[in-house]
């Protein structure tokens, strides 16, 4: 049972459009990583994991995984450069629509 | 939140976005909660800790442990925070039935037996950096110890400050009010005055990290305001209450690592209250005085920044339809993370704890900060000019 309840059916669709709306998929160019992802400009990035992706990240899963380690804190830099990697080869649009 | 009625709309337009504030859940969250410095709670007496919805009453029994039950007596709902604590177990004032930390009835001392159901509400506990964590779980699941906060190496030794400990209860917020500001890089500059350079989030399993750049707004003062001192923050919340905050500040090229424990406890649907706690790596070769007055300054301000928050927070409503635009951030997916709290255990979804990483563009924002406050700061000189 959802714990915050929403009064009005429009702020599903809300949820939607900022969660998931255009976001494309990105294959790494060096493992089998496919993530989602979404930019609304050139700085801006969003990037939605699933499992199967953080397990095929080879760099992910170098992280050490103790508790009282910041290691997670890093990203992928090979992801990111097949992100941008995927802009260039227009792949993935760079712009925003409404605020989303 | 204040009490505005929900459906405020007497009259509108078809495109006039309105505020839907939802509902706000009765349960809390499932997870590891901070309720305060350990020490507090070790000197033989009972002490009373408001939290969901309850009062809880924390002592310390003769092997040095610290235990935590619901504060009323299942006999006839004596306040056992008013008791006193008897050999390991707390009386309580009202007929002197005494409960050891397991949650069990030990003695009557005026009955034959102890009634087998004599069982009350116990919280299972855990010590993390000097402060006592209590395990909540509305579907009464064992303490996943695996999910604590991380101890911090060096806090409570030599190279750090004591903790300076700080609570402050919010009554007409919800703490996911609290828990927003993760993924909100424009208020930093609005109601903390400074300029957030750079802003990043990572939301993965039970942790949610903010990571943020940050230089103080010269034509302001209070919060993090100085404009001599730039900032790089890593927060991470350990579940649902507890965020450990390594700060590395710069100020003017004399850098100083500041750890920040900003956590909560629930007390009603609309209300928790707050904790934070500071402890200071202390800069070598200065004496002891100084290193006190540093720690002071920064635990000041760290402290006014909260406060800055706090009223805001008593002042909004809650808004479970929040209109983004592009320099926000991700507070949709910061809420879906969040509600795993919320959810029974079997009922979480992959998408409340998939790896989710966001970075905000803060270019254009910063552009047109920088003007503002460039235009404050003439403003201001203008004005001096003509009063000298």
């Amino acid at each position: 049972m959802a714990s915050f309840v929403p009064t009005s059916a429009d702020t599903l669709e809300e949820q939607r459009l900022y969660t998931s709306a255009r976001m494309v998929d990105v294959q790494c160019l060096d493992c089998l990583a496919r993530v989602r992802a979404k930019k609304n400009s050139e700085h801006h990035t969003s990037i939605q994991w699933n499992a199967d992706a953080v397990a095929a990240c080879p760099e992910l899963g170098r992280r050490d995984g103790s508790s009282d380690s910041r290691d997670g804190h890093r990203g992928c830099p090979r992801l990111l450069a097949s992100i941008d990697a995927a802009v260039r080869d227009g792949n993935l649009p760079v712009g925003a629509e409404d605020g989303y | 939140m204040s009490d505005y009625p929900q459906n405020c709309n007497v009259f509108y337009m078809s495109d006039t976005r309105m505020l839907d504030q939802g509902t706000t859940p009765i349960r809390f969250a499932r997870g590891w909660h901070c309720l305060g410095l350990a020490s507090t709670f070790a000197d033989g007496k009972p002490h009373a800790i408001h939290g969901f919805g309850t009062k809880l009453v924390v002592w310390q029994d003769s092997k040095g442990e610290l235990n935590v039950l619901d504060g009323f007596c299942r006999h006839m709902g004596g306040d056992l925070t008013q008791g006193e604590v008897k050999g390991d177990h707390i009386a309580c004032p009202f007929h002197d039935w005494r409960w050891g930390g397991d949650g069990k009835c030990k003695e009557i001392p005026y009955a034959r037996r102890v009634p087998l159901r004599a069982r009350t509400q116990r919280y299972e506990t855990a010590i993390v950096n000097g402060q006592l964590m209590i395990w909540n779980d509305p579907e009464g699941s064992a303490a996943d110890r695996d999910i604590l906060p991380p101890e911090l190496p060096d806090v409570l030794t030599d190279k750090y400050t004591p903790w300076s400990w700080h609570t402050r209860e919010i009554n007409g917020s919800h703490c996911r009010e609290l828990i927003d500001n993760v993924a909100d890089m424009a208020h930093f500059y609005y109601v903390h005055f400074a300029f957030p350079t750079s802003f990043r989030n990572i939301f993965e399993g039970h942790t949610a990290t903010q990571f943020m750049e940050s230089t103080g707004r010269p034509d302001k003062s209070g919060g993090y305001s100085d404009a001599s001192s730039t900032l790089k923050s890593e927060a991470t919340y350990y579940g649902p209450a507890y965020m450990i905050n390594w700060l590395t500040v710069d100020y003017k090229g004399f850098v100083t690592e500041v750890i920040l424990i900003n956590c909560h406890i629930p007390t009603g649907p609309n209300s928790f209250t707050l904790q934070y706690g500071i402890s200071v790596q202390k800069p070598e070769g200065l004496d002891q005085k100084t290193v006190d007055y540093i720690a002071e300054r920064y635990t000041e301000s760290f402290g006014d920044g909260f406060l800055q928050d706090v009223h805001i927070w008593e002042n909004k409503v809650a808004v479970q339809n929040p209109l983004l635009c592009e320099e926000d951030g991700p507070v949709y997916q910061l809420r879906r993370w969040y509600e795993q709290f919320y959810t029974d255990a079997a009922e979480v979804k992959p998408e409340m704890t998939d790896r989710f990483e966001f970075e905000v563009d803060t270019t254009k924002a910063n552009e047109y900060w920088h003007a503002e406050v460039a235009e404050n700061l003439a403003k201001r000189a203008a004005e001096e000019s003509v009063s000298h």
